[in-house]
């Protein structure tokens, strides 16, 4: 993308007022993406991003000036726009570059698959939906391909390179009766090329989003309670996510704006729970070769049996604690200084048996299928939403029931866990923070909070 | 090559490889965020960006390319076509030719005055503002002033050549206060001409913060509430693609063929007007001469939300509502400057009409917890408990489910304390409304 002769230029030119570090992150994205529906292609397009940022950092401070186009004059004046905002006298230059390239080429390119392919899936998908059921009066399907090739430098030396595919599809039916409709979807993704798609089956796609929508259909409204809920595996592991590990990111926690600073080494979740980051597992959707500021990604035990082990870090953040690094920084694209992040966030499996949990309940939730979220990582406020749920009565499941939301504070909730099934997985999502939208996976076995807020509009089943 | 070189040539590469028209959406401009953090600059973030949005007309279809660098202009124009060629919907597209737009006044932006080190002095300023503002605050994690100044140009072999600028800038703050090993924070912008109001941007953020300590939950139940202004705009948002025309057609809106019925309580007009002061348009994203409309007139489904292509399949005029998600995406339909007409009556009058009941001040879980197409939301809240018409105590951690229709069905009475929503993309605003019988889970 850029030689390292204009690197150096640049990154020396970022030094000149006095910055102790300078970094360029270079990038070149393709993208392709189609939307479908009612079974009829209705969009394509295809988008090439090419920009680049360059980052100055003075002890804890921070510029970051960035441009669209990669040539030399644009990087120099990006570099002379962030270096303006320090002030002081030039100190140092850039060290020798030390190459590590983390590229690797996709089994199948997504320039080597033509649309016919990518509108085969969404076709399977869409028909999968419709087959489930006669109810099933719309899908909505829609695909994207990502092909993200980035380079980060900087004035300590590193240079890494790094590609990285990723591909997602996302299928909604609605389901109609009457006047009422209600929706059900499923969104699988990984990260490699169009190879994903010998693992993701598009008929169980289909008919997981048509089955959700049904069932709600047919549901009576949620009940509101302050009552145990079982949480499924996989996407479950949203509340992870939202209710405790915005919480461990450094952007929060070396700001003091968290629930859990100063809490290294505490119990704050209750002796059954480890929470693990891990960027390395190969091919998932939140996995990074290496994070955007050149660290290679690492597995992170956030949470072992209950006591807070790590943070997740940046380089600023881990200035501002004096911390080593995680491999966390992450940011959308050339347009977003990087921060820390997740990337694969699961509850590690334990040891419970998944029907005993709804066996031991008499009364509350069981939420099979959970939306998104979102937190307050200061107060630890946390809601999510509840895609499919179903009420359970003296250990059975009595009824599905729909728009359920669930709320909370992370701290309460994490000590709440009472049970964690063995078998843990994943499900895909995107990750909105300061440093724009990343893909994240969120995961975990079946699980149980003895007690939680649920909203919903319905009376007593 | 430039802007102008490049756009000659990909409609030339186009058109000879059998596009019956072209069109790109063009967009470059420069941002800035200044951030401060204990009287350090925290955060700095400028930037020179562009991007060209190319969209083709080929065999009746449209398809899009975009990209960031002016080379290879044919390859772009393939990419298009190729796009094109996907498509398998019927319904045309068809591109906006050459057009009279009214003259919009500049707005205010006393913001783009400030040089760097000035923006920097305000940012601290908004700093020691919060914090002199009251003893609790210990932190103020948000010191903020930003801005953009973009230049939009649409232009298509059909003689469309429309260009205008779109300048935002606002200052936010955020504010952190403790009180008796309690932690509370709240937010608060202004945007355009009140970008520099200091005084009154830390006020509010700092008065929203503390009026939170000692919130607990009420029992669950059935209340009357007051949506306060904030709150209403941001659910008003949330459920603004009900009125896209894009998700009716494709029966994803209950709106979906409701023209001319009863929606809303005769109370409710909502009005899509795009010149709206301050942020006014001459056009939409596909050089749409600006409309303004009543959406739901005393309680009427006017009209939905179209664009050229929707408007087509509908029989009817466009009424400039045509978006642009991202600068990559497809066009698609969004609210311009959207918002419920405030009444009369004001809040403090409102809060003693309620006589017992809920404040709500704040709604969390919006990106997740609102359906556009059951018309359900089941959302966390914050506010405040009313008894006798005065607020007694503070309430959190509780939710409100409902419907957005029937909420705008039971609408008794509307505040006349119009609000909008930070200016990015849409506009969207609403008066805090009064309305019977909502549900409410909390202890």
């Amino acid at each position: 993308m850029v030689d390292k002769n204009t690197a150096r230029a640049v990154l020396d030119e970022a030094l000149k007022t006095g910055g102790d570090f300078s970094e360029l992150f270079c990038e070149d994205t393709e993208t392709n993406n189609i939307s479908m529906s009612d079974g009829k292609v209705e969009n394509a397009t295809y988008s090439r991003l090419n920009g680049a940022g360059v980052r100055v950092l003075k002890g804890t401070r921070c510029a970051y000036a960035f441009t669209a186009g990669m040539n030399e004059r644009a990087l120099m004046e990006a570099a002379r726009a962030a270096a303006a905002a320090i002030d002081g006298v030039k100190e140092g230059e850039t060290r020798t570059f030390e190459v590590k390239d983390y590229r690797r080429s996709p089994k199948l390119p997504f320039s080597a698959v033509d649309n016919v392919k990518r509108i085969l899936l969404l076709k399977e998908g869409t028909a999968a939906a419709k087959a489930y059921s006669s109810e099933i009066s719309q899908v909505e399907a829609s695909y994207v391909d990502v092909d993200q090739r980035i380079m980060v430098c900087n004035s300590n030396g590193v240079w890494a390179e790094d590609r990285r595919p990723r591909t997602r599809v996302f299928v909604q039916a609605v389901a109609t009766k009457d006047s009422e409709a209600q929706t059900g979807y499923e969104s699988p993704g990984l990260g490699m090329g169009f190879e994903a798609f010998e693992r993701i089956n598009m008929e169980q796609v289909g008919a997981q989003a048509a089955k959700t929508a049904v069932t709600m259909l047919h549901a009576p409204q949620c009940p509101s309670g302050f009552l145990p809920v079982v949480i499924d595996g996989g996407f479950g592991g949203v509340i992870l996510h939202e209710a405790c590990v915005h919480s461990l990111e450094a952007t929060s926690v070396s700001k003091g704006n968290s629930e859990f600073c100063g809490k290294l080494g505490q119990k704050i979740a209750s002796d059954i729970v480890t929470a693990v980051d891990d960027g390395t597992l190969a091919g998932e959707w939140g996995t990074i070769n290496v994070d955007d500021e050149g660290t290679p990604s690492q597995r992170n035990v956030l949470v072992e049996n209950g006591i807070l082990k790590s943070y997740l870090f940046d380089m600023l953040g881990a200035r501002r604690m004096e911390h080593p690094l995680t491999g966390s920084s992450r940011r959308q694209s050339y347009a977003y200084a990087p921060t820390s992040r997740m990337t694969n966030t699961f509850f590690a499996p334990g040891s419970d048996d998944e029907e005993e949990m709804i066996a031991s309940t008499a009364e509350g939730l069981f939420a099979a299928r959970m939306g998104g979220g979102s937190v307050n990582p200061l107060t630890g406020e946390f809601n999510f939403a509840v895609l499919e749920g179903y009420w359970i009565k003296n250990g059975k499941i009595y009824c599905p029931v729909r728009g359920a939301t669930l709320v909370g504070r992370g701290a309460d909730v994490l000590m709440k866990i009472d049970r964690i099934g063995k078998k843990m997985w994943m499900g895909q999502g995107m990750c909105g923070s300061a440093s724009g939208s990343i893909p994240t996976n969120v995961g975990q076995p079946r699980i149980r909070v003895k007690e939680i807020t649920i909203g919903g509009k319905g009376g007593a089943l | 090559m430039t802007f102008d070189e490049f756009t000659s040539a990909v409609f030339e590469e186009a058109l000879r490889m059998g596009c019956t028209a072209a069109e790109v959406y063009f967009v470059e401009g420069d941002s800035a965020e200044i951030g401060v953090l204990e009287g350090e600059l925290d955060q700095y973030s400028v930037s020179h960006n562009f991007g060209l949005n190319l969209r083709v007309e080929y065999d009746g279809r449209n398809g899009y390319a975009y990209t960031e660098t002016f080379e290879n202009p044919s390859e772009l124009a393939k990419k298009a076509i190729d796009n094109a060629c996907a498509i398998e919907s019927a319904d045309a597209h068809p591109m906006q030719g050459k057009s009279e737009y009214a003259d919009i006044p500049e707005a205010e932006n006393p913001l783009f005055e400030l040089d760097r080190k000035q923006r920097i002095e305000l940012a601290k300023e908004i700093e020691r503002a919060a914090k002199a503002k009251d003893g609790r605050v210990i932190r103020v994690s948000t010191s903020e002033i930003a801005s953009d100044d973009s230049t939009v140009i649409i232009r298509n072999t059909l003689g469309l050549d429309a260009k205008k600028r779109e300048a935002l800038s606002y200052s936010l703050v955020g504010a952190i206060l403790s009180q008796n090993g309690e932690m509370k924070n709240a937010y608060s912008f202004r945007s355009g001409k009140e970008a520099l109001n200091i005084d009154k941007l830390v006020t509010e953020a700092v008065d929203n913060a503390a009026a939170q300590f000692g919130a607990s939950p009420v029992a669950a139940g059935e209340y009357d509430v007051i949506i306060k202004n904030e709150a209403m705009a941001d659910l008003l948002n949330a459920f603004s693609p009900m009125f896209s025309a894009e998700n009716a057609q494709k029966g994803l809106s209950p709106l979906n063929g409701k023209e001319g019925e009863t929606v809303a309580s005769e109370l409710i007009t909502i009005l899509d007007d795009p010149f709206y002061p301050e942020f006014a348009r001459a056009f939409d994203a596909e050089g749409v001469p600006s409309v303004k409309k009543a959406v739901v007139e005393k309680g009427t489904l006017k009209t939905l939300l179209h664009n050229l292509k929707t408007a087509k399949r509908a029989g009817v005029e466009s009424t400039s509502n045509a978006s642009r998600a991202r600068l990559t995406s497809p066009i698609g339909v969004s609210p311009s400057v959207f918002y419920i007409e405030p009444g009369d009556t004001s809040y403090d009058e409102l809060v003693k009409k309620l006589g017992n009941g809920l404040i709500i001040t704040e709604l969390a879980g919006l990106h997740s917890g609102v359906n556009t197409v059951s018309d359900e939301f089941s959302l966390l809240a914050s506010g405040r408990l009313v008894e006798n018409g005065e607020i007694v105590r503070s309430v959190e951690q509780i939710t409100i489910a409902g419907s957005f229709l029937e909420t705008m069905r039971n609408v008794d009475t509307l505040g006349s304390d119009l609000k909008f929503g930070i200016p990015v993309g849409s506009i969207i605003g609403s008066p805090s409304i009064l309305v019977k019988g909502a549900h409410i889970s909390g202890k």
